[in-house]
């Protein structure tokens, strides 16, 4: 109630106001980081060579068949991934959230590790498998009914593969939100309307799926955003078929000779579509307020699925073949064999492409430290910056608090290959001569991990009482006593999580790196990318199973620490 | 002596004084409840004068120090204060041993002598045996006395209790409500206690604030303000009354549903409308008109309810007034039957309005 009130009010930092410079000094950096790619983007979108402003930029966008035929294709194949992300996802979720199907815990761990695969990494496994002459599962298909050798299964490279390959990287999306809100849907609902007689069938009809659709619905559209602005995959697997999207084509227009006008008109569309389409899932999941409706919420009801759990189980593991299985089993076998499509036997195994990439591949060594060093200073500078403004936006310290906020959330609607061109446009003249460094790499992938390392940490803000200090003043604690004795420890493991998920999403990270790097700042994504481009699929293969490594072990050192401390599961809000 | 004053005090947030000019004396020693419902202001004084917030108007005086006000606030961890909050607010990630050793660390004293005062204070709270328990692991109840242990155990000048007792259930709340005046007699620690609940207020409290919408509409002892409370809002707030509204006639009189009513004490004021407050219990139900016509009321039984000990009616005036009156549960009218109120004057007050 009135501490509520109290709460909201801009303090003071002990005896001076620190409150103005910090800021001032926070929406500087920001500004830096969101406003000046942005702003760049805009002033080339509608000006022409010589800074004259002009619409003529966009005229080829609706006119000329070389973009529009793009623009439609990233249509079909948008459109394509969010519902085919709902067919699969929708059901899985359920069986995982709402019924006893056995191993459970294994599916979603299966389906946490395809929402880390890179996609890039995911669609290079697929040409492994499924490429039309060397692809395994062609080169089987022959084997198995001896069909002659030009003919195939499956072709990766068509706007069909495009489209499998996105969605099996994009269906956890849609997964976690549905089963998280399934999980959320508190028994009683149900219980209420069967008691009220409604038939098992009526009740998931009227009740669990109306309640479960916001879910359904947002999750989709996430899948429609990540396959319209995704790059690797596309570039990947639609350019040996001759076809563009309007990621691949953004970046074409930066091959020789650049036309920046083009490329910022270009993404220019992507960013509108972005923010608006942010803004419909934020308001569907925003109405969400009915489903926290009254007190003690019990535990969900499990469906009990009786012997046709195995039938599901089954069903879960072929799907996540796709994903996961498949991919895994490719990337092995092309990593540690002369070559891939020919059979296994110990004469083709060899470690000539571990050797290729760690000793005689001069490119390897420079861009693991390259990402490294990026992934540790984008990790560190980014949760510290994120943990600085949520300290100033959940506690309100400053008044100016929600601009932060906004800027700290704002680069979530910008897709990282639209950030790359900005960036490009921004820091490759002055007053920032940055391209061909490394600190336009750490500013890029800085920005594009902020929202979630804020989101993170300012919930992680939330969950601590300011009472808890409150408490510590009182007993005589200074402000600065009292964020070292109880806020730092209680946020540890939340600052310690940030900092994992930065650094797994710089090191993966493709579609502003491919915008912004040169041959002193590669880093391995870009390398995978060029070694793609020659055709070197063993090599590719080691260094995607490293990146893989790295990342689940960073996942899982960042989950266990974030589920460790004696004070866990309990309310730290007292 | 750690005398609290408050002269004046405005809290303001935009246009909303949540805190309206609250002027306020506690003595040393004393325990003072601020009553009231949500949104009266009492947390937010309350939090006042622990320093996590500063006025917009006014002074806050602890001893001979002006803590305090809108030029000048000394910042909480000076003002040797310690406070119990609503939500207990233990660090999760300490031992009961660690909360409560926590302000006497800060106040740097020695190693054993640390230990002996924190092993005192867990003997006193009974919570000895669970030093190296985590708060987690404690009961409600449990954490609660940490909460008082870790707050007494710095031996403050003040002592503040924010809703303390609002977490606990219904049977350890009473208990607790006279562990805290128990502990208070002991260590007589100057005391302000926020509670929106007048019976933990009547337990623990020397002296009750009632305050509504930012301001202080009585303080007293629990049996002044109950027996005499001098506005409708307290009189409704504490105990409940019933409120009867007429013409004023002098000083003394008022007419009510057709009757002439005296009051026994307090001047009724004299704009014309007249307020005077009675205590359900205090009327007396007559099936009879009695003999003596004074402050008899006609009425009719609206409603009634068997209650074990008592009754409890509803009845209503021929204004169409409707009272409350609880009677021993011997006389029984039924719903409908003729009835006399006698209300005694030596029980109405006249309220201001």
């Amino acid at each position: 109630m009135t501490a509520a009130v109290a709460a909201g009010l801009p303090g003071r930092l002990g005896r001076v106001d620190l409150s103005r410079p910090v800021v001032l000094l926070l929406a500087a950096v920001l500004c830096l980081l969101i406003v000046l790619p942005v702003s760049w983007l805009v002033y080339f979108a509608f000006t022409d060579r010589d800074g004259l402003p002009t619409f003529a930029n966009f005229a080829p966008l609706f006119s000329d068949p070389a973009y529009t035929e793009p623009m439609i294709t990233t249509l079909v194949i948008s459109v394509s991934v969010g519902l085919a992300c709902a067919a699969v996802a929708a059901p899985m979720g359920w069986l995982v959230a709402r019924t006893d199907v056995p191993f459970a815990r294994t599916i979603r761990s299966l389906i946490m590790a395809s929402f880390v695969t890179p996609p890039f990494l995911g669609a290079i496994a697929w040409e492994i498998l499924a490429a039309p002459n060397s692809g395994m599962l062609n080169q089987w298909y022959r084997e198995l009914t001896g069909a002659p050798p030009d003919q195939h299964l499956f072709n990766i490279y068509s706007l069909t593969g495009v489209i499998f390959v996105i969605a099996c990287y994009t269906f956890p999306y849609v997964f976690v939100l549905v089963a998280n809100a399934l999980e959320r849907i508190p028994g009683e609902l149900e219980d209420a309307s069967s008691i009220l007689g409604g038939r098992a069938w009526h009740t998931a009809r009227r009740i669990t799926v109306p309640l479960a659709l916001p879910a359904l619905l947002a999750g989709c559209l996430v899948a429609f955003l990540q396959a319209m602005t995704l790059f690797g995959s596309p570039a990947i697997l639609a350019l040996p078929a001759g076809f563009h999207t309007m990621t691949t084509k953004i970046w074409s227009l930066f091959q020789y000779p650049p036309k920046p006008g083009l490329a910022a008109a270009c993404s220019l569309p992507l960013l509108l579509l972005t923010v608006v389409l942010l803004r419909a899932q934020h308001m569907i999941l925003g109405r969400r307020s009915y489903q926290v409706i009254g007190g003690k919420s019990g535990a969900p009801r499990v469906i009990r699925l009786g012997p046709w759990r195995w039938l599901a189980l089954a069903v879960c593991l072929i799907v996540l073949l796709n994903p996961v299985f498949l991919p895994y089993l490719g990337l092995v076998k092309a990593a540690f064999t002369h070559v891939f499509s020919q059979p296994l036997t110990l004469k083709n195994l060899t470690l000539e492409h571990v050797d290729f990439v760690f000793f005689e591949f001069s490119s390897t060594r420079l861009a693991l430290k390259n990402t490294f060093l990026l992934g540790i200073l984008a990790a560190t500078l980014g949760s510290g910056l994120a943990l600085v403004i949520a300290y100033a936006t959940a506690r309100r310290v400053v008044a100016g608090y929600r601009v932060l906020d906004f800027f700290a959330t704002a680069p979530v609607a910008i897709p990282a290959i639209v950030l790359g061109v900005g960036l490009f446009l921004a820091y490759t003249r002055p007053p920032f001569v940055l391209y061909g460094t490394l600190s336009i790499l750490l500013i890029a992938f800085v920005t594009i991990q902020l929202p979630a390392a804020y989101q993170q940490l300012q919930s992680a803000f939330r969950a601590v009482n300011p009472e808890l200090e409150e408490a510590s003043r009182i007993l005589g604690a200074t402000r600065l006593q009292a964020l070292r004795h109880i806020t730092a420890p209680l946020l540890r493991s939340g600052v310690i999580a940030a900092w994992c998920f930065i650094f797994i999403g710089t090191i993966r990270e493709l579609s502003a790196a491919i915008m912004l790097f040169t041959a002193d700042t590669k880093v391995i994504s870009v390398v995978i990318f060029d070694l793609n481009e020659n055709g070197h699929l063993g090599p590719i293969s080691v260094l995607g199973i490293l990146m893989l490594v790295i990342t689940f072990a960073v996942v899982t050192l960042a989950n266990r620490l974030h589920g460790s401390g004696a004070w866990r599961g309990q309310r730290v809000t007292g | 002596m750690a005398r609290v004053a408050l002269r004046n005090l405005v809290k303001r947030y935009g246009d909303l004084a949540v805190v309206d000019r609250i002027s306020l004396d506690i003595d040393h020693g004393q325990l003072v409840c601020l009553l009231g419902p949500s949104g009266c202001g009492k947390t937010t004084t309350l939090r006042l004068i622990a320093g996590f917030i500063e006025p917009t108007e006014g002074e806050i005086q602890v001893g001979e120090r002006v803590v305090s006000s809108p030029a000048r606030a000394i910042e909480p961890q000076l003002r040797n204060m310690s406070m119990i909050f609503q939500s207990y607010a233990l660090w999760p990630h300490m031992t009961v041993m660690e909360n409560v050793a926590y302000g006497l660390r800060l106040r740097k004293l020695d190693r054993d002598v640390i230990r002996d005062k924190v092993r005192a204070i867990l003997n006193m709270t009974k919570l000895a045996e669970f030093e190296d328990r985590y708060p987690a692991d404690l009961s409600g109840g449990q954490q609660q006395r940490v909460a008082l242990a870790r707050a007494l155990v710095v031996e403050p000048e003040t002592l503040l209790l924010d809703e303390p007792l609002s977490n606990l259930d219904a049977n350890l709340r009473e208990e607790m409500r006279f562990e805290v005046r128990r502990l208070h007699d002991q260590y007589r620690y100057t005391t302000v206690y926020v509670t929106h609940d007048q019976a933990e207020a009547m337990t623990a409290a020397d002296r009750i604030v009632v305050m509504n919408k930012g301001r202080i509409e009585q303080t007293g002892t629990p049996e002044e303000i109950y027996r005499r409370p001098r506005s409708e809002f307290v009189a409704r707030f504490i105990g409940g009354a019933n409120i009867l509204r007429g013409p004023s006639l002098d000083a003394r009189h008022m007419r009510f549903s057709g009757v002439v009513l005296r009051c026994g004490d307090a001047e009724i004021a004299l704009n014309g409308h007249a307020a005077l407050s009675i205590r359900h219990h205090d009327i007396r139900l007559l099936g009879a008109p009695p003999s003596s016509a004074e402050n008899v009321v006609p009425a009719k039984v609206a409603r009634q309810v068997f209650l074990g000990g008592m009754r409890d009616y509803l009845v209503e005036t021929h204004d169409g007034t409707q009272l409350r009156v609880v009677t021993s549960a011997e006389h029984s009218f039924a719903p409908g039957s003729a009835v006399w109120l006698h209300l005694p004057p030596e029980s109405c007050r006249a309220l201001v309005s």
